[in-house]
C-alpha cells in the first residue's frame, strides 16, 4: 500500500473560475478534496456601514455594486424598504417600468450564468452566443438608465426615467427573438454528452439540507421546493402576471443548469405581458418629499433576485440616514452549503460544483 | 449514441457562422451609446449658482467648489470659483445632474477616462468646461 499524505491547495483568489476574488483552502489526499474552507472578503467594501451615513437616495448607487450583475434588483429591494415604510404608493407606469427593467436584469444574468458556467467547464462557444442576446438586454437597459451594469435607475417612489420612444416596442421584439435562440441554446449544449456527464449527479443535496442551510432561488428549486417570493409573496404588481415556478426534483448540478434556463422562459413570458398592459401614460414618481425620511421604527422587505432572496432590513431614527442598514445577500447564504458539497469530491469536480451554485461575489463580500 | 449531441452543436456553430457580426469596431469606430448615457461630466461656469447641492448629494463626496461674490457689485448672489472633480472616486452616477437646479453639470457621452498617472483624473473647472462634445440633450426626466 503506497502511503500518502494530505496537502494544503489553494485555490484562488485570483482563479478565473471564482468569478471574482473568492479563495478556497482545499485539504486535498491525492485527488479527492477532505475539506475545503471558503475565505472570503477580498471585495468586502461595507455597503452596509458606509450607508450609514448616507442619505436614502445616495444609497442607491451602492446597491448598483453588489450584485453588478443584476443591479436592477438590488435598486428595487432598497426602494421598496424605504417606500414600506414611508407608506408611499408607487405610480402604475412605474412599477411596469421596475417590473420590466428587473426581468430584463433576470434573463441577462441568468445569461451570463450559463455562458460562464460551460466557460469554466471547458466550452468557448457558449458564452459567446450567450453574450450575444446578453449585448442586446445591456443595450436596452443602457437606453433606459443610461448605464450598462450600474443603473442607478430606481428612486424612492417611482423611477428617474420614462421610457424612450420605441423602447417598449423594442422589448416587445426582444422576446420571441430571445425564445428562438433558447433553443439554440438547448441544441447547442443541453444534448452534449460531456457536459452532461460533467453536470449530472454532481452536487447533489437534498430537500431538507437545502432548506437547513437556508437556501434560496434556483439553489433551493432545483430539490423540488416551490417557493418563488414573486409568487408566494407578490410584491410589486407581480399578482398580475401568469407564470410558473420553475422545480425540478433531483438536486444536482443538472437541475439548477434546467431551473436557470426555464426560469428565463417565465421571464419572458411576464415581460410579454408586462409590455402587453403597459400603460399608455401616467406619472413614473411619486410625490415625494425632497429629502426623505425614513419613520422611526424598522422595515424588512425581501423579494426575489436571479440568485434567491434579496432582503433589506432598515432601522430609522427618523433622519435623513438610516441607523442600520443590513442586506440579506442571497450569494452569501448560497455559498455556505459549498464546503459539505466538496467534501469527497475530485478537484475536476469542484469547479462544476463551485459554478454551479451562482455567485456574485461583490454580493458575497458586501 | 455517444458524439450525437456533439454533432448536433456542431451544426449549430456552423449555422451561426454565416450570421451577421454583432460586435462593435471599437476604438477604431466611436461606440454607439444613447443620449442617456452617464459619461464625464460637462461643467457650464456661467450657468452656476454655487448651491452646493451636487457636492452635497455626492455619494462618493468627489465634488469639490468654492465660490466668490459677484463681480458686480448691483448683482446679489455668487459666482463660482473652483469646481473640482476626483475621477478616482466618482461613481459616474448622475445625482449631481439630477439635483442641479440650473443644469449647470451635465453629462457626456465621453468616457474614457484612461491616465497614467492618478493626479491627471483630479479634474477642475477648465477641463470639465472643454468637455464639450456628445453632451446629453435630454437631461430631465
Amino acid at each position: 500500500m503506497l502511503r500518502t499524505e494530505e496537502m494544503l491547495l489553494n485555490v484562488g483568489p485570483q482563479h478565473p473560475s471564482t468569478h471574482g476574488v473568492f479563495r478556497l483552502v482545499l485539504k486535498i489526499d491525492g485527488e479527492t478534496i477532505v475539506e475545503a474552507k471558503p475565505v472570503i472578503g477580498y471585495l468586502h467594501r461595507g455597503t452596509e456601514k458606509l450607508a450609514e451615513n448616507l442619505q436614502y437616495t445616495q444609497i442607491i448607487p451602492y446597491t448598483d455594486r453588489m450584485d453588478y450583475v443584476s443591479a436592477m434588483t438590488n435598486n428595487y429591494v432598497i426602494c421598496h424598504a424605504v417606500e414600506t415604510m414611508m407608506d408611499i404608493k408607487v405610480p402604475e407606469r412605474a412599477e411596469y417600468l421596475r417590473v420590466i427593467a428587473m426581468e430584463l436584469g433576470r434573463v441577462a444574468s441568468h445569461l451570463v450564468w450559463f455562458g460562464t458556467y460551460l466557460l469554466d467547464l471547458g466550452a468557448t462557444s457558449p458564452l459567446l452566443y450567450a453574450f450575444r442576446e446578453r449585448e442586446m438586454i445591456i443595450n436596452m437597459l443602457n437606453e433606459l438608465s443610461g448605464a450598462r451594469l450600474t443603473f442607478n435607475y430606481m428612486r424612492v417612489g417611482g423611477v428617474k426615467w420614462d421610457a424612450p420612444e420605441g423602447w417598449i416596442d423594442k422589448v416587445r421584439e426582444f422576446v420571441p427573438y430571445m425564445r428562438e435562440q433558447l433553443k439554440g441554446y438547448h441544441t447547442l449544449v443541453t444534448g452534449n454528452e460531456i457536459f452532461m456527464n460533467r453536470v449530472k449527479g454532481i452536487g447533489t443535496y437534498t430537500k431538507e439540507d437545502a432548506l437547513n442551510y437556508s437556501l434560496s432561488g434556483a439553489n433551493l428549486r432545483c430539490t423540488g421546493v416551490k417557493w418563488d417570493l414573486r409568487k408566494d409573496e407578490p410584491y410589486s404588481i407581480y399578482d398580475r402576471f401568469d407564470f410558473n415556478v420553475v422545480t425540478r426534483e433531483t438536486g444536482d448540478a443538472w437541475a439548477r443548469y434546467h431551473c436557470r434556463l426555464d426560469e428565463i422562459v417565465e421571464s419572458l413570458k411576464i415581460l410579454e405581458q408586462a409590455c402587453e398592459q403597459f400603460p399608455a401614460e401616467g406619472e413614473i414618481l411619486a410625490k415625494v418629499p425632497k429629502i426623505i425620511k425614513a419613520p422611526k421604527g424598522e422595515a424588512f422587505v425581501r423579494i426575489e433576485s436571479p440568485r434567491g432572496e434579496i432582503g433589506c432590513y432598515i432601522a430609522s431614527d427618523g433622519k435623513k440616514e438610516p441607523y442600520r442598514l443590513k442586506f440579506r445577500r442571497p450569494s452569501f447564504y448560497n455559498l455556505q452549503i459549498l464546503p459539505k458539497l466538496l467534501e469527497g469530491e475530485t478537484i475536476a469536480n469542484l469547479i462544476s460544483i463551485l459554478g454551479a451554485v451562482d455567485i456574485i461575489l461583490g454580493e458575497v463580500d458586501g | 449514441m455517444l458524439g450525437f449531441g456533439l454533432a448536433k452543436g456542431l451544426k449549430y456553430t456552423l449555422k451561426n457562422l454565416t450570421k451577421e457580426k454583432p460586435t462593435y469596431e471599437y476604438p477604431n469606430e466611436p461606440l454607439p451609446l444613447p443620449d442617456r448615457f452617464r459619461g464625464i461630466q460637462k461643467f457650464y461656469p456661467e450657468k452656476c449658482i454655487v448651491c452646493n447641492q451636487c457636492a452635497n448629494i455626492c455619494p462618493t463626496d468627489c465634488i469639490q467648489l468654492t465660490g466668490k461674490k459677484h463681480p458686480d457689485p448691483n448683482k446679489k448672489g455668487k459666482i463660482i470659483d473652483t469646481y473640482d472633480i476626483n475621477f478616482e472616486i466618482c461613481i459616474l452616477c448622475d445625482l449631481c445632474t439630477e439635483v442641479c437646479p440650473t443644469e449647470a453639470i451635465i453629462m457626456s457621452n465621453n468616457f474614457e477616462l484612461a491616465e497614467y498617472s492618478r493626479d491627471e483624473l483630479f479634474k477642475n473647472l477648465e477641463w470639465l468646461d472643454e468637455n464639450d462634445e456628445n453632451i446629453r440633450k435630454v437631461n430631465k426626466a
